[in-house]
């Protein structure tokens, strides 16, 4: 479903550059749900950004749902990213003027689908997450943990291949976090292919596989000390 | 086309909608009652005078002596007489008055003597059997004054003359199912005066709005004023001297009698000269209104670049969001187009009703024309393009928002 292979991604500026991904290898299997953990800074959220045609790489390959999209042109990455990738960010993002039916239609608008088929995707979706209810509210009239559900609903409703989630409880009470994890691991049991950055190793352990990176690589956790330091690090933030 | 998420979208912006909406409204409501204004002043300012202009100038001649009438009949056809002997002028005559002047005589025209209200209030020329030949003024129809039909009209006489010639419009006012040649009318005397000839344009001395509804009611009568001062030599260049004509014409004069007075300002002029003069001031309106319209559109475009340039920044996120979600850069560029002409559809419908109200009460105030609907299309026409090219750099640089922006904190 996604394979990177090689990828790096560089910073330039005119003195110095900085490699966010070095050697960046990975490959997620359809159905599979995982998490990618990492202290700050190791570039857990630049694989993101880059696995959501968000952004464009330096170096390597990467392959989505068997497409090389290493050359892609800007229309074509968003028709990719419209049809094949749904978004679930920290902070939400839902756009603030539109009420909660008419943010789930945003996407589905891009994507040309007629009035009708939205509104039975939207209020599918809206009813899987729970808040079939609340269309006709602002984001603003919700709590955090709706909005995040509302966020979620806006990611499902075109069917993507592919879930990519950045931090979805990051800005969430544990209560409504809770809500939301299992939301997310009631979606991948329905099937979907999820990624999630965090670096909560509660949230990881509940994901089907652990993905861990430092310094813009993947390694292997057993064999690598910079890790222990790194995890008991962010572990330390959490708890406290 | 995303209309509706746009509309609810712009619901939540009410008072910068508003705003710009209604600034879009006033704008439409006075540029296109400003350009119809610009229009007739232009149309005034363009009306023919039907006189050979290239080649006429005038000469404003006051006598510095008295003198009696046959004095200064005498005197006069002896001027008339020099201006003809220069090897640059064509042809040379006196009148009362000439097209464009500035001011001019007129006359209430009745078709019977004892009629109250008049048919017409028409200008009204004096001159010789010369007068139409040095005007170019260009006979449709009947005949030019014989020379026996000339009279002699002193200061405070009163001619009652029995033949006249009028112009075209004139004809078609008295006798509006034509046939004018030979019928009669009056002209504040008992006298009948009979049509001989009719003409095609003679503008009317004044330029003034208030004899619009007599424009181009002119009629000429074969009377030889001789008046000390008011009296004005006509004068037609050979074809290309009319600048040698004009430096000769004043020396001659003074060369054959000393005693006069030709203002070097105002006492010669061309006829280029009487009609930029003529319309002045509907020159200075049409200059002011276009300076008003250039100012109310470019303050209109910098309120929209404003507003747009405002919106996008507040909205970057959004626009991070929306592409991230699969809105390409055409999408986003559409969106802000949409947006702008969906403000400016709003505030162009109350501008359509404003730019009426606008111009009812300039018809009522001003006796200015009815408004045509086609100021008004050409005027949306005009405040839509305006809109939707003020709004493209803003929406342009909004579309160049890249997808990454979802991601950056708040």
């Amino acid at each position: 479903m996604l394979k990177m292979t090689h990828l790096s991604k560089v910073y330039r500026t005119e003195v110095v550059e900085t490699y966010a991904l070095r050697d960046f290898n990975i490959d997620v299997k359809e159905g599979e749900f995982v998490a990618v953990t990492g202290p700050s800074g190791s570039g857990k959220t630049t694989f993101l950004t880059i696995a959501g045609l968000l952004e464009t790489f330096t170096g390597g390959t990467y392959h989505l749902d068997n497409l090389d999209v290493s050359n892609l042109d800007d229309n074509a990455r968003s028709k990719i990213r419209n049809e094949k990738i749904g978004f679930i960010f920290q902070a939400f993002n839902l756009i603030p003027d539109l009420n909660v039916f008419d943010n789930v239609e945003v996407p589905l608008r891009y994507r040309g689908m007629k009035a009708p088929e939205r509104k039975e995707r939207i209020m599918g979706a809206l009813e899987r997450v729970g808040l079939a209810s609340r269309a006709k509210h602002y984001p603003a009239e919700l709590s955090g943990g709706q909005q995040q559900r509302v966020a979620i609903a806006r990611a499902l409703a075109g069917s993507p291949r592919l879930l990519l989630a950045d931090e979805p409880t990051g800005n969430l009470d544990t209560q409504m976090a809770r809500g939301v994890m299992e939301l997310l691991e009631e979606i991948h049991r329905d099937g979907a292919t999820i990624v999630m950055v965090t670096h909560d190793p509660e949230l990881a352990a509940r994901a089907q596989r652990n993905v861990h990176v430092i310094d813009g690589q993947v390694v292997d956790l057993a064999e690598d000390p910079r890790f222990h330091t790194a995890y008991a690090a962010a572990a330390g933030q959490v708890r406290g | 086309m995303h209309i509706q998420p746009i509309l609810v979208a712009l619901r939540r912006h009410k008072a910068g909608t508003v705003l710009i909406a209604l600034q879009i409204a006033l704008t439409l409501a006075i540029v296109c009652n400003a350009l119809f204004i610009i229009h007739e002043r232009v149309a005034h300012i363009s009306e023919p005078s039907g006189v050979d202009e290239a080649d006429l100038f005038v000469i404003a001649n006051q006598w510095g002596a008295q003198y009696s009438t046959q004095e200064t009949v005498e005197r006069i056809q002896q001027d008339i007489a020099t201006l003809r002997q220069l090897p640059s002028v064509q042809e040379a005559s006196a009148a009362n008055s000439y097209p464009m002047r500035g001011v001019g005589w007129d006359n209430f025209i009745t078709m019977q003597p004892d009629q109250r209200a008049p048919t017409s209030d028409a200008a009204y020329f004096t001159g010789d059997e010369n007068f139409l030949r040095t005007l170019g003024v260009k006979l449709i129809a009947g005949r030019d004054f014989r020379p026996e039909e000339v009279q002699n009209m002193g200061l405070r006489q009163n001619v009652a003359t029995p033949v006249a010639i009028i112009t075209k419009a004139m004809a078609d006012k008295l006798f509006p199912k034509g046939e004018a040649l030979g019928k009669t009318f009056y002209a504040m005397t008992s006298t009948p005066i009979t049509v001989i000839g009719i003409v095609d344009v003679l503008h009317r001395g004044d330029v003034s709005t208030w004899s619009a509804p007599y424009a181009g009611e002119s009629m000429v009568v074969p009377i030889r004023l001789a008046v000390p001062s008011g009296l004005f030599y006509i004068v037609r260049a050979k074809s290309g001297q009319l600048a040698a004509a004009m430096r000769e014409a004043p020396k001659a004069l003074y060369a054959e009698n000393r005693m006069r007075i030709i203002d070097p300002k105002d006492g010669l002029l061309s006829f280029a000269q009487v009609r930029h003069r003529a319309f002045e001031r509907d020159r200075g309106m049409a200059i002011l209104m276009g300076i008003i319209c250039v100012v109310l559109l470019a303050i209109t475009a910098a309120g929209i670049v404003g507003l747009t340039s405002f919106w996008v920044g507040q909205r970057r996120r959004q626009i991070g969001v929306r592409r991230a979600l699969g809105a390409t850069h055409r999408d986003i560029l559409n969106y802000f187009m949409t947006e702008n002409l969906l403000i400016s559809l709003g505030g162009l419908a109350i501008g359509v009703l404003l730019a009426f109200g606008l111009n009812l009460w300039l018809v009522t105030r001003f006796t200015l024309a009815m408004l045509p609907l086609t100021y008004v299309l050409g005027g949306v026409v005009i405040l839509l393009l305006l809109g939707q090219g003020a709004v493209f750099a803003p929406a342009l640089r909004a579309s160049r928002v890249p997808p990454i922006e979802a991601t950056r904190p708040a």
